[in-house]
């Protein structure tokens, strides 16, 4: 069932004035975030704006107080098994591999829900094919690897289910320069590739800007601002949130 | 366990005992893997002392006993032994789906855990006691294994050969199945990080549930070979349990081949340690070896 091209996108997944309460910390307070189809959308924000609980709670991991969360307009209650089953694939902060697992057996563990063997092998030598450096390790313990190519294995290990979403959770975070761009090449071919909605949580303004469709600014829980990179470079909010936060 | 008595060891030249203590030895040391395996491997994913474990061992024992003396089914031995071994697992299965991952799902630190499964083992051994009356009881089979086999000089009664046996084979199993199943794999991540487990698309508490089958079946398998071994009474899985953290302790607690590794320590040390001096001190020794290893390698001998 592959789509066609459609006429008018619809809205993949969406929160609805979501509130994530950790006990008395309201991580989220009344979050509302879309993601249509095949674009790449970003959530920024300072530290503890609740960038992070807005995947969470789209995979259910997160304790929802209230607000909903729907998937083809349809509202459901995450599990998290059954949202990956859906198409979508979660990549958390802090890379996070199994490092006791080789690059080849993270990968079978990322497509685990996938059952058919030939599948997931046609899969692993898909994503193996946008990562080569992976392909090299594959015999690998994976907590041997550097820290980008475990940041590319934990983004490779998402893809094995085929996600029609991505959620990267701050992919760039301790990596030197020069991997983050190539990290953020891979973000965009995958999306260029597959069609894949990305929604990237990151730090890294100046370079996410340059390859997202929209973005979100969080703070305090609440969407401050959002909008297309430019307009919210221009309109200064950024600069507003970032520094006049501190 | 046949012990060494003390005086025989002064009757018997230095060459004959020996053999005799390293049979000895592994038996207890294959008894304690099974223990240590199963225990393990569900502290392996869930991170906290399933010290219910041992009862868990006494209930595949006394499946065994109600089936071949109480009920004295005309029921083949072998089978018998499995069946024993499903309930044990179904036991904790049990265990794992109403008491532990309903705690598990509010938050429950691991000490709560701990408590809630000292409580099953409290409670299960109160049943047990009810059902079958807290006299030991011998449970050894109508035919198939009686008798013994010498090798080079240690006498092995064909229940310890069944045993040594099973420690060896359910060991491999399980080594294979960690390496070459989608299902160890899974294990592992688990194992590794198990909020990242289920961010990647695994039903972590239907792995979790399987792992509580599999480690209480091979913990019931245990219970009723050593059923056969001494016999049973409703506390025996207490001195299981026991043996069996000091193995996985001072093996490297949640790793499969450290908790075997210690089994076999134990044992040895055990059995070479009350040469010379009286049979009641094995467990003196064993908790000596235990605080040796607390105190100079407390994360075991197989380190991560
Ligand atoms: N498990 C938790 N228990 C208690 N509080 C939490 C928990 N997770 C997050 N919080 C709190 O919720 C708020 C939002 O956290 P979140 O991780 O979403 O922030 P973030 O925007 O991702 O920040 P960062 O950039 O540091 O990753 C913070 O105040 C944080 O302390
Ligand atoms: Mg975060």
């Amino acid at each position: 069932m592959k789509s066609e091209i459609r006429n008018e996108k619809e809205i993949l997944l969406k929160l609805d004035d979501v509130h994530v309460h950790y006990g008395g910390v309201h991580a989220l307070d009344g979050a509302s975030v879309a993601i249509d189809e095949g674009e790449i959308v970003a959530l920024m924000g300072p530290n503890g704006a609740g960038k992070s609980t807005v995947l969470k709670a789209i995979f259910g991991i997160a304790p929802v107080h209230s607000g909903e969360v729907l998937w083809h307009e349809k509202r459901f209650k995450p599990v998290p098994h059954e949202v990956v089953a859906r198409g979508i694939a979660f990549v958390p902060q802090g890379r996070r591999v199994f490092k006791y697992l080789t690059v080849e057996e993270n990968l079978e563990i990322g497509g685990f829900i996938v059952g058919d063997k030939k599948e997931l092998a046609r899969r692993m030598a898909e994503v193996m094919e946008t990562f080569p450096a992976l392909k090299a390790k594959r015999r690998t313990k994976s907590g041997t690897l550097s820290g980008g190519q475990q940041q590319m294995l934990a983004i490779a290990r998402g893809l094995m289910v085929d996600p029609k979403v991505l959620l990267l959770d701050e992919p760039s975070l301790g990596l030197a320069p020069k991997i983050v761009k190539e990290v953020f090449e891979n973000i965009k071919e995958i999306n260029e590739r597959h069609g894949t909605a990305i929604v990237v949580v990151e730090h890294n303004i100046k370079s996410i800007l340059g390859i997202v469709d929209r973005a979100y600014v969080l703070a305090k829980g609440k969407v401050a601002a959002q909008g297309k990179p430019e307009e919210l470079l221009s309109s200064g909010v950024l600069e507003k949130i970032f520094l006049g936060e501190k | 366990m046949r012990l060494m008595k003390t005086s025989e060891s002064y009757i018997f030249p230095y060459v004959d005992i020996v053999p005799q203590l390293i049979a000895n030895s592994v038996i207890a040391g294959a008894i304690y893997a099974l223990i240590a395996l199963g225990f393990n491997l569900i502290y392996g994913t869930t991170k906290f002392f399933n010290l219910a474990h041992g009862a868990v061992a006494a209930c595949g024992a006394y499946t065994v006993f109600a089936i071949l003396k109480i009920f004295a089914l005309p029921v083949n031995v072998v089978v018998t032994c499995v069946i024993g071994a499903v309930v044990a697992g179904s036991i904790g299965y049990g265990l794992d789906k109403f008491v532990y991952l309903p705690l598990r799902k509010r938050k429950a630190s691991n000490m709560v855990l701990m408590v809630a499964s000292l409580g099953a083992f409290t409670a299960i051994q109160a049943v047990i006691a009810i059902l079958f009356t807290s006299q030991f009881q011998a449970l050894e089979s109508s035919g198939g294994v009686s008798g013994s086999v010498e090798v080079y000089g240690a006498i092995i009664t064909h229940t310890q050969v069944v045993i040594i046996a099973c420690g060896l084979a359910i060991m491999a199993v399980l080594g294979l199945v960690a390496k070459y199943t989608l299902f160890g794999k899974a294990v592992s991540a688990i194992k590794d990080d198990e909020e990242v487990a289920r961010m990647v698309g695994i039903d972590t508490n239907k792995i979790i549930g399987r792992v509580f089958f599999i480690g209480s079946a091979i913990a019931g398998v245990a219970g009723i070979l050593i059923g056969f071994d001494t016999g049973i009474e409703p506390t025996m899985g207490m001195n299981l349990l026991l043996k069996g953290t000091i193995a996985s302790i001072i093996g490297g607690v949640g790793s499969l081949y450290g908790g075997f590794l210690g089994a076999f320590v134990l044992g040895f040390a055990e059995n070479f340690g009350i040469w010379k001096i009286s049979g009641e001190w094995k467990d003196a020794i064993a908790f000596v070896v235990l605080i040796i290893f607390l105190l100079i390698r407390p994360e075991g001998i197989v380190k991560k």
